[in-house]
């Protein structure tokens, strides 16, 4: 029962995160910045590996690992929009 | 007479040229354009690799080695092959997905699936995930671990499968990042299936905290749990503070006692001054008493932490990296104080030649040497 509740709490708790959320985001940009993207990408990557070369991978493939490292680091979404905005230019 | 069939001809030449000419200037026109038109289809198809709405990506990691250990035979071994599947649909899901296949002693290839997970981007500063995910306590089963990100050939002692880390849930979880003060704050909030307690018969022990993802939870306990790191990036230091709380059963074969007491407490740390790479991290499992059980009435805790430091002498392509840890569990044999010293040679940002030596020391069993030269050669792609 007690872990019930407690699962229960978790779970509506993490609903009111996300309401909340929601209202900060009403007004995001929806486009990429290139030199806000290179600050991200130089200051984000090595936070855990070596920092990789924009000409390794292909523009579409850029948008999938960004989005995975979004999920691995913790990262915004207008930070993903601007570093894929970046690796993409300078690839 | 001569003169008149003299300008017949030359009428009749310039005709039959001009018609020549005439011909000629329309095929080419029409191959030119054909030309164009298959260039602009091919230009047409290969934007659609730039901006389709479903994406698909192989990435991974994959290693081979060589171990010579002071108590066993020196031996080559294939290490990992980590293939990473990401299905992306727009900017809303992602599926993720990282099976690891490994060779056994006796060449038989084992398959499992490291994660898998259903990653829904619910906005800009939030991402649901469901399935099976890496632990995200502390930073390095979820973050470092893979063989071309990990500095050291090695796990630290006590952040191996089934030991003081907990390696993987199933369950859901909700994490992302959002600016906070000025600098970076990420965090992740689980409830998952939970670890269970691995009983030892023949030693009349509970042997360790398994916490592979159960794909069923038998005892209907769930874990509570989550991450939270602040990374100031002008500095380039994150530190993180992890916790989760819960109830794990026993588990005799295919017999669960009751649920006891659960709790996992972490602090980690990351700092790249200039060519340095410095971090470390401490992360502590323990399970409560059941004065009711008929197998172990005792609690238990599993604990370890490391620091390390790398440093990479630019511009060459060499590094340097040094590691200490210790890992202390409720059986003495299982103790490590463990040392690393490496050097590694970076081929590429994401391939990476290791040469290490480990110093292993156990002296809760009066074991002083069980040392090791590792060898490796790790690629993430």
């Amino acid at each position: 029962m007690l872990i019930k509740k407690t699962t229960l709490t978790a779970l509506l708790s993490s609903v009111m995160f996300t309401a909340g959320m929601s209202s900060v985001v009403a007004e995001q940009e929806t486009v990429g910045d290139f030199t806000r993207g290179a600050k991200a990408w130089s200051q984000n990557c090595i936070r855990c590996h070596n920092v990789r070369d924009p000409k390794e991978l292909r523009d579409d493939q850029w948008i999938t690992t960004t989005f995975h490292m979004r999920i691995r680091a913790g990262l915004t979404g207008q930070e993903v929009r601007d570093i894929i905005a970046f690796l993409q230019q300078s690839n | 007479m001569n003169t008149q069939y003299f300008r017949f001809s030359v009428l009749a030449c310039a005709l039959g040229l001009a018609s020549i000419s005439s011909t000629y200037a329309a095929t080419d026109i029409e191959k030119l354009q054909a030309e164009v038109d298959e260039l602009k289809q091919k230009v047409e198809q290969a934007a659609e690799w730039k901006k389709p709405k479903t994406l698909i990506h192989l990435a991974g990691f994959a290693d081979v080695g060589y171990t010579d250990a002071d108590n066993s035979p020196s031996t080559f071994n294939l290490g990992t092959f980590a293939p990473i599947f990401h299905y992306q649909f727009s900017d809303l899901v992602m599926l993720e997905g990282e099976l690891e296949f490994e060779i056994n002693a006796t060449g038989a290839t084992s398959v499992s699936i490291d994660y898998l997970t259903v990653d829904i981007f619910v906005n800009d500063y939030m991402a649901f995930v469901g399935g099976k995910f890496l632990s995200p306590l502390g930073q390095f089963r979820q973050n470092l671990h893979p063989s071309w990100i990990n500095k050291v050939a090695s796990a630290p002692a006590g952040f191996g499968h089934d030991q003081a880390a907990p390696n993987a849930e199933v369950g859901i979880m909700l994490r992302g990042g959002f600016p906070l003060g000025g600098n970076s704050a990420n965090y992740a909030i689980y409830v998952g299936n939970g670890p269970f307690l691995e009983w030892d018969a023949a030693d009349g022990e509970v042997h360790a905290i398994e916490t592979p993802g159960i794909g069923t939870d038998v005892d209907g306990k769930k874990v509570v749990g989550g991450r939270f790191g602040y990374y100031i990036p002008d500095t380039t230091f994150e530190f993180g503070l992890s916790y989760a709380s819960g109830k794990a059963s026993l588990k005799d074969g295919s017999t669960y006692e009751e649920g006891r007491d659960y709790d996992v407490t972490g602090v980690d740390f990351t700092y790249r001054p200039g060519n340095f790479d410095i971090r470390g991290e401490f992360i502590k499992q323990e399970y409560g008493t059941l004065a009711t059980s008929t197998y172990d009435t005792a609690g238990g805790i599993w604990e370890a932490w490391y620091v390390q430091a790398a440093y990479k002498f630019l511009p060459s392509k060499w590094e340097a990296v040094v590691r200490y840890g210790e890992y202390d569990t409720p059986h003495a044999s299982q103790d490590v104080e463990q040392w690393v010293a490496g050097v590694n040679y970076l081929f590429a940002s994401n391939v990476i030649g290791k040469v290490n030596y480990e110093f292993n020391d156990n002296p809760n069993a009066g074991q002083t040497a069980n040392d090791r030269v590792l060898l490796q050669l790790a690629y993430g792609f």
